[in-house]
């Protein structure tokens, strides 16, 4: 019960600031006032400031891109992680420790630092505006936190299993897609949602190595709505704006609940 | 990890090398760039020129740069405390309770919002006249001054943080065997010192992630410092790579900034081999 | 090295099979040019115009936004050394156009700056801000002129009318303040700069030309004096808290603040919050400090708009802007967003600012170039740094002077 108790009250102040999201972004545009920005507005103009935000942003081209490149780049990520940290954990590679350094060696390096090269090499390469390429560097940027994650996750799965589907003669990559994927499932989708959130939201590679708007990301116009003074929008437009972009991302916690429930996880054999 | 002889089997270097490739091509290739700038003077448009170990010279000699070490060391330490220690926390609180998932939901929304977002919706409550001043009742500009600035993004970084934080110790949380808790329990053990003494030993391999990657990121701060106060005001708020991003993108002394790129690579580097050396390597 | 890696890479990611994209291979004859800009919010004006074009000369366009100005910068600037070659980008006047200019990256507009002048689309006074060597550079993307927008429900509620010289405006902030109502809005992020140069324009706008080509220092009696009014002025109190982090355009919606000073752009704000010009908010022009100076010191903003001297194909980003000065284009382009123009010809609706529109082409005042593109990008770091630090602490402001002033050393000292 105080477990419950607890819960709720973190809970609760933790909702407070998306409450004040929420209340702000329903308030019409021109009536926003900071001094009284806790307290709701009789008119709900939530709809109305959608609009506005998505009139102004001019989201021409579609949603594909981007919804290509945060579904498919994680899910690459994550397999090519997860087959590295199986090979360093339960196939106990030689100098497994060093392999692994070398892969999560790969989130050390600031990101913004990584423009410049990458922006010179993709154009050297023919890789510039190309949604290959998008899905190339977001895969790249993905794949070090999936093996951290998996790596770990495998350590801790018991070596029997392993030994059992050798004896039943299975393959190595047999044993890796057949048993060890299915049985990491929450590892996967944790590593997942993080990563489908981080593209989703992403404007540093996206904006320096893209051009034409069907391959460049569409939260560009609109995450500019809510930064640049030049644009002067109102509060409730620019908060609306930022609650378009997360509502893909609240979708996905909330479809992948059930992954993380008691008892589903199999991690547990 | 058990030191025993590798398993048999041609493809093992071929199930690492995607991994290793995408990593060393797209993500080490720009770094090699990076530190031969950093022996240069450049401004992004004339060649470079170049200078040996000027910039490395110059970082001892910053005092902005002693700002942005104190700060990021506050962000190192507060880190571990508020996003990783409270994530743990409510991890635990709710990882084995009927609906467990549900009551994570508050805290794994604000993780969807993004660096943008995250400001305009905190700006009004740390405002000086803002929500937290009359909620709290006093008179502070919880941006300007220095610790209270980083300390208050700590807070705003750990609202947006701690559900992420939480749903991978829940992941470790599952991945433990029931057996052994099963055992400890039959031998009267409960709460605090099953906890302490079988839950989270076993727990391990996942609080390592957790730690490690909030080690790396939280050596790299950089979006909400430069969304909330782009390192101010007056530079009392940078960190090391705020203040990479200032001098190399806004000063365009792609050397200097290049230099502290260098310099915070290394210690991030050095800092994630001696926390995982023990905890992984082991 | 990096780029033999890249290259590897790019075999590598055959296997992922290249889908969309353009790649190499330009043609010659365009017929819809890329616009790359920082002014992300803007995409959906550069569209209209895109669309515009398209129509009156043949020729489309296409934004691609950035967000972050600096980013944005650092891109230009490297795709200088690469094929990927903008047909038209928007830049920044002063030291950062000259710069490029050096490079012998950007394209030579003499010719279009003589016609447009010659048919009255340009004014003559603009032509000093790209000039380089004698030569004129890109066009005017966007001007702006910064004075002071207020609140006129406030003004007329403590019987104020806009100031015409410095002592009665200090007079209108000190019968606001004794009203319970704080005069003066300032920051500490970015426009921390803003009465700085409001102040130098007006007591020294030699001085504060010197100051920005390196001339005189950040530490001469001048500047010093210029920093002790601006102390002077937050110590009775007439600023705004700079930790307050509402939004400038609500600061003047809900009277935060009575007066704000911004470049004319900031109309957008109001006109988005519903604020009507003559009812709810004017603008005026800041009178001078020292009432000696000949002209009144209007402080002066043009983003460019430019074309690569290697540009795919350079007839079609000339030809672009060349309409995009004309009356048609500019007509399209002040009136969507509400703003001025460099075009003299446009009717601008909004009276205040078709006004301060019409006084600065017919020179009555002395334009002063913005802080922000005068002062070279160092020296402007730490300034804004600087200033950030002064309104937060107003004592350290002889401490914040020489930290810029060594700043400006080290520019100066390879950059004269």
């Amino acid at each position: 019960m105080i477990r419950r108790a607890v819960l709720v009250v973190l809970g609760l102040v933790w909702l407070y600031p998306t409450y004040l999201l929420l209340v702000n972004a329903a308030r019409p545009a021109a009536s926003y006032d900071p001094a009284t920005a806790w307290a709701p507005s009789g008119d709900f103009a939530l709809f109305a400031n959608f609009a506005a935000a998505l009139d102004k942003a001019d989201l021409g081209s579609s949603l594909a891109s981007t919804a290509l490149y945060s579904v498919v780049s994680p899910l690459l990520g994550v397999v090519i992680g997860a087959m590295a940290g199986y090979t360093i954990v339960v196939l106990r590679l030689r100098h497994g420790f060093w392999w692994f350094l070398l892969i999560f060696g790969g989130t050390v390096f600031p990101s913004q630092m990584l423009l410049v090269p990458l922006f010179v090499g993709y154009s050297d390469a023919g890789l510039y505006d190309t949604r290959a390429g998008m899905l190339l560097v977001y895969t790249a940027v993905n794949v070090p936190l999936a093996a951290f994650v998996l790596r770990n996750f495998y350590s801790g799965v018991a070596f029997s299993i392993f030994e059992a589907a050798r004896m039943d003669g299975a393959s190595t990559f047999r044993i890796f897609w057949r048993v060890y994927l299915p049985i990491s499932t929450s590892a996967l989708a944790a590593v997942f949602i993080l990563e489908f959130t981080f593209i989703w939201n992403d404007l540093l590679f996206g904006l320096t190595l893209t051009t034409t708007e069907s391959v460049r990301p569409v939260m560009t116009a609109l995450a500019g709505l809510m930064t640049d003074v030049y644009a002067g929008t109102p509060v409730p437009v620019g908060l609306a704006a930022g609650l378009m972009c997360s509502l893909p991302t609240v979708l996905l916690f909330l479809a992948t609940q059930r992954l993380f429930a008691r008892g589903l996880s199999l991690g547990s054999v | 990890m058990r030191r025993s002889s590798p398993i048999l089997g041609r493809f093992r270097y071929g199930y690492v090398a995607p991994a290793a490739l995408l990593v060393a091509g797209l993500l080490y290739a720009p770094f090699v760039w990076t530190a031969y700038l950093s022996l240069t003077r450049y401004d992004g448009l004339a060649p470079p020129e170049w200078a040996g170990l000027a910039n490395f010279g110059k970082l001892f000699d910053d005092p902005a740069l002693l700002t942005s070490l104190r700060n990021t060391l506050l962000w190192v330490v507060g880190t571990m405390v508020l996003p990783v220690g409270l994530g743990l926390l409510v991890a635990v609180l709710s990882y084995d309770i009927k609906g467990g998932a549900w009551y994570r939901v508050p805290f794994m929304l604000p993780y969807a919002l993004s660096g943008a977002g995250l400001a305009l919706v905190w700006s009004p409550i740390l405002s000086h006249g803002g929500i937290a001043n009359v909620l709290l009742g006093v008179d502070t500009a919880f941006l300007q001054s220095a610790p209270v600035n980083t300390l208050a993004m700590l807070l705003v970084w750990t609202w947006q943080q701690l559900g992420v934080n939480t749903l991978l110790f829940v992941v470790g949380l599952q991945s433990i065997p029931k057996e052994p808790i099963e055992a400890a329990r039959l031998d009267g053990a409960s709460g605090w010192r099953l906890f302490r003494h079988i839950t989270w030993p076993l727990m391990r391999p996942l609080t390592a992630v957790v730690v490690g990657l909030a080690l790396v990121a939280s050596l790299k701060t950089f979006d909400i410092v430069w969304v909330l106060t782009q390192g101010g005001p007056g530079r009392n708020s940078e960190t090391l790579a705020v203040t990479m991003y200032k001098e190399t993108f806004v000063a365009s002394d792609y050397g200097y900034g290049s230099a502290v790129a260098v310099m915070l690579t290394v210690v991030t580097g050095l800092a994630s081999y001696l926390y995982l050396k023990r905890q992984v390597a082991s | 090295m990096i780029r033999s890696g890249m290259a590897t890479l790019g075999v590598a990611a055959l296997f992922l099979a290249a889908c969309g994209g353009t790649g190499g291979g330009t043609p010659q004859k365009k017929t819809e040019l890329t616009l790359y800009n920082d002014k992300g919010a803007w995409t959906k004006y550069f569209d209209e115009m895109g669309a515009l074009s398209k129509q009156k000369i043949g020729l489309g366009m296409k934004p691609t936004g950035y967000t972050d100005s600096a980013q944005y910068q650092a891109f230009i600037k490297a795709s200088f050394r690469t094929n990927v070659k903008p047909d038209l980008f928007t830049w920044q006047t002063g030291g950062m156009l000259e710069e490029i200019v050096k490079q012998k990256q950007v394209a030579d507009t003499t010719a279009v700056w003589h016609e447009a002048i010659k048919a009255g689309d340009l004014s003559q006074d603009l032509a000093p801000y790209y000039t380089i060597g004698g030569k004129q550079y890109c066009v005017p993307m966007n001007v702006a002129y910064w004075g002071m927008f207020y609140n006129k429900k406030l003004f007329d509620q403590h019987g104020l009318k806009p100031p015409t010289t410095w002592d009665e405006l200090v007079k209108a902030a000190a019968t606001l303040k004794k009203a319970g109502v704080t005069p003066f809005y300032h920051t500490s992020v970015l426009f921390s700069f803003v009465w700085f140069e409001q102040l130098m324009a007006g007591s020294d706008p030699d001085l504060y030309d010197r100051l920005s080509t390196g001339k005189a220092k950040y530490t001469d009696p001048g500047v010093v004096q210029v920093m002790e009014k601006w102390k002077e002025l937050i110590d009775a109190g007439y600023f705004v808290n700079p930790g307050d982090k509402t939004d400038p355009g609500d600061v003047m919606k809900n009277g935060k603040a009575a007066m704000i000073s911004f470049g004319t752009w900031f109309n957008t704000s109001m006109t988005q919050r519903d604020m009507k010009a003559g009812t709810d908010y004017g603008f005026f022009v800041i009178p001078n400090v020292n009432p000696a100076l000949p002209k009144t010191s209007v402080i002066f903003e043009s983003g460019p708009l430019c074309s690569l001297a290697k540009a795919a194909d350079p007839d079609a980003s000339t030809k672009y802007l060349k309409w995009w000065t004309s009356a048609e284009a500019q007509e399209k382009w002040a009136t969507s967003r509400g703003d001025v123009s460099a075009n003299p010809k446009v009717q601008i609706k909004d009276e205040a600012l078709g006004q301060i529109t019409k006084d600065a082409g017919s020179g009555k005042y002395r334009l002063v170039n913005r802080y922000f593109e005068a002062t070279p990008p160092p020296v402007l770091t730490a300034a804004l740094d600087g200033f950030g630090k002064f309104v937060t602490e107003p004592g350290t402001y002889k401490e914040v002077l020489a930290t810029i002033q060594k700043e400006a050393d080290e520019y100066w000292s390879t950059h004269q």
